[in-house]
């Protein structure tokens, strides 16, 4: 091989993050039988990309999730992180779920400081680095509340900033705004968005959003009914501002992405 | 738990709350003064008609007592000043079982959260354990600690540690397993995730628990006095009801009661202390 070519090969390795590979998983059930919950996926997750998968309800997105990080051993194939296999939980991943998990007593900021607070990060430091992600998702004023005084969208704010605040290389995402009203959702997709692109992290977002989906990735893998198998995976092309998701909805192509994905969902 | 979304995508509740405060605090209070008013109301109805009875003879004052006699028997233990003597020694006999048996049963609780295997291995014991009658303990109690002071405390923290122990137990396993694996994706290590997680969410449960637990401080230090004692509220139960003083007996059990009231209105102000974040309680 060409020396070129070797770099160029090097190059691209490093540039994957996640490579899935043929990933299956079934689960013993107590009456003795399996149950499958993913037959066989492939897909890789590259630096700075947004890549969303879409699925039925149902299909084992969460289970992939579980996969993807290690809580679950793989039945079939492999996860490979930066080309190596898992050992034990991946670094620089933040992870963000439906729920905020907030803890209750801590305030906004002391939330946002507990990842940087379980570093060891020194005191002011955190503070510092926790105030300017508050500031800059619009929560400056609202440092010093208690999530019981946060409106839905706030805390789901408050959420992001604590999933970024330690710096993360590839952020997790599983149906974090699925609880939220359109209007905030739209912002908050606008700001993760910001906050992925703005400072080349990648990310991974499960949903079953097919707009969120389009309106927010470069690609959109599509998961059949259980046991799920990947059916097609679409490059999203649109013009403008990938980060203002109500351009992104009148963009040229977003329509017929949408109904695509829907039409090969087979919801019925 | 605390409220957890009070307003979705609305304006933060708290903005809202302090323009609306005055009216509304106004009105709840005056409906408080009312309920109050009636309550008195209604004990001093009760305790006329009581009074009346006995004085018409339809009932015995010897064997149920009258709220004169209620009212002299309390005059006579603030006289002689024994009310004071025998609230502060079971007061204190109280709190010092009350903060010893959480002590102890909160750190037990807490620290089985660490290994599941110890924690099965001593579950049935602990359930053994709290399904002793605290009174059945009472003899074995004077017989390691003596008659005084130590045997009530030890009645007392007997009858708080098993309880303290199964709430705080229960806090701690019941913190969400989600939580948890967020704490982990975080990097956090065991021993970070119980400082960090497990013990301040299991302070909800043990808080709620010490309101309980504070009410079995005080049944376990009268029981310890009723055994064997010199002095305290519920010797002087015992006593009196020994001679046959039904008002005298009233009389020890209101002040009795009004210690146990001062006691869990101490430890729900300990609470609203405790924990800022949940403006629930306030």
């Amino acid at each position: 091989m060409p020396a070129a070519h070797a770099d160029a090969f090097r190059d691209l390795e490093q540039d994957v993050l996640i490579q899935v590979n043929g990933l299956g998983k079934a689960f013993d059930v107590d009456d003795g039988t399996t149950m499958e919950i993913i037959r066989s996926i492939s897909f890789s997750l590259g630096r700075g990309e947004i890549v969303s998968i879409v699925g039925p309800s149902g299909c084992g997105k969460t289970t992939l999730l579980n996969l993807l990080c290690g809580l679950l051993p793989p039945s079939r194939g492999s996860v490979l992180w930066h080309g190596q296999p898992l050992d034990g939980a991946p670094s620089r991943v933040g992870y963000m779920l439906q729920k905020d998990l907030l803890l209750p007593w801590r305030t906004a900021i002391q939330n946002v400081m507990l990842g940087l607070q379980v570093k060891g990060i020194p005191k002011a430091e955190r503070r510092d680095r926790a105030f300017a992600l508050l500031e800059q998702l619009g929560l400056g004023k609202f440092a010093d509340h208690y999530p019981s005084t946060l409106s839905g969208g706030m805390r789901q704010r408050v959420a992001l900033a604590r999933t970024m605040a330690p710096d993360p290389e590839v952020l997790l995402l599983d149906e974090p705004f699925s609880a939220l009203d359109f209007q905030t959702k739209l912002l908050i997709e606008r700001d993760t968005s910001r906050l992925v692109r703005g400072q080349g992290r990648s990310l991974l977002l499960i949903t079953h959003d097919v707009e969120e989906a389009v309106g927010i990735s470069d690609r959109v893998i599509v998961l059949s009914q259980r046991p799920c198998t990947v059916i097609t995976e679409h490059r999203i092309t649109l013009a403008g501002d990938r980060s203002d998701m109500v351009l992104m909805r009148e963009a040229d192509g977003f329509g017929r992405y949408v109904r695509q994905i829907w039409a090969e969902l087979d919801i019925h | 738990m605390a409220n957890p979304q009070i307003a979705i995508g609305g304006p933060p509740p708290t903005a809202d709350r302090t323009l609306r405060k005055p009216a509304r605090s106004g009105r709840r209070r005056r409906s408080r003064l009312v309920v109050l008013g009636c309550q008195i109301a209604l004990i001093l109805v009760l305790l006329g008609l009581w009074q009346l009875a006995v004085d018409h003879g339809l009932v015995s004052a010897f064997l149920y007592g009258s709220p004169a006699t209620i009212f002299a028997g309390l005059m006579t233990t603030v006289n002689d000043g024994t009310i004071w003597n025998d609230t502060w020694l079971t007061g204190s006999e109280t709190l010092a079982g009350f903060v010893l048996g959480n002590v102890i049963g909160t750190a037990i609780g807490l620290s089985l959260w660490y290994s599941r295997f110890v924690s099965r291995l001593v579950q049935p014991f602990i359930m053994a354990l709290g399904s002793i009658p605290i009174v059945a303990l009472a003899p074995i109690a004077i017989i390691w600690f003596g008659t005084g002071f130590a045997s009530k405390v030890a009645m007392a923290t007997l009858s708080v540690v098993v309880v303290s122990l199964m709430i705080s137990y229960k806090g701690a396993t019941g913190v969400e397993p989600d939580q948890i694996n967020l704490m982990r994706s975080l990097g956090a290590s065991k021993h970070q995730i119980f400082a960090l997680l497990v013990v301040p969410s299991s302070f909800t449960d043990i808080f709620a628990g010490l309101k309980l637990t504070v009410g079995l401080a005080l049944i376990g230090a009268i029981i310890g006095e009723f055994m064997s004692s010199t002095a305290g509220l519920g010797h002087q139960i015992f006593k009196a009801g020994s001679l046959y003083a039904i008002g005298q007996v009233f009389a020890e059990l209101v002040i009795t009661v009004a210690l146990a009231l001062a006691l869990s209105g101490a430890v729900m102000r300990l609470e609203k202390w405790l924990l800022p974040w949940r403006h629930d309680l306030r």
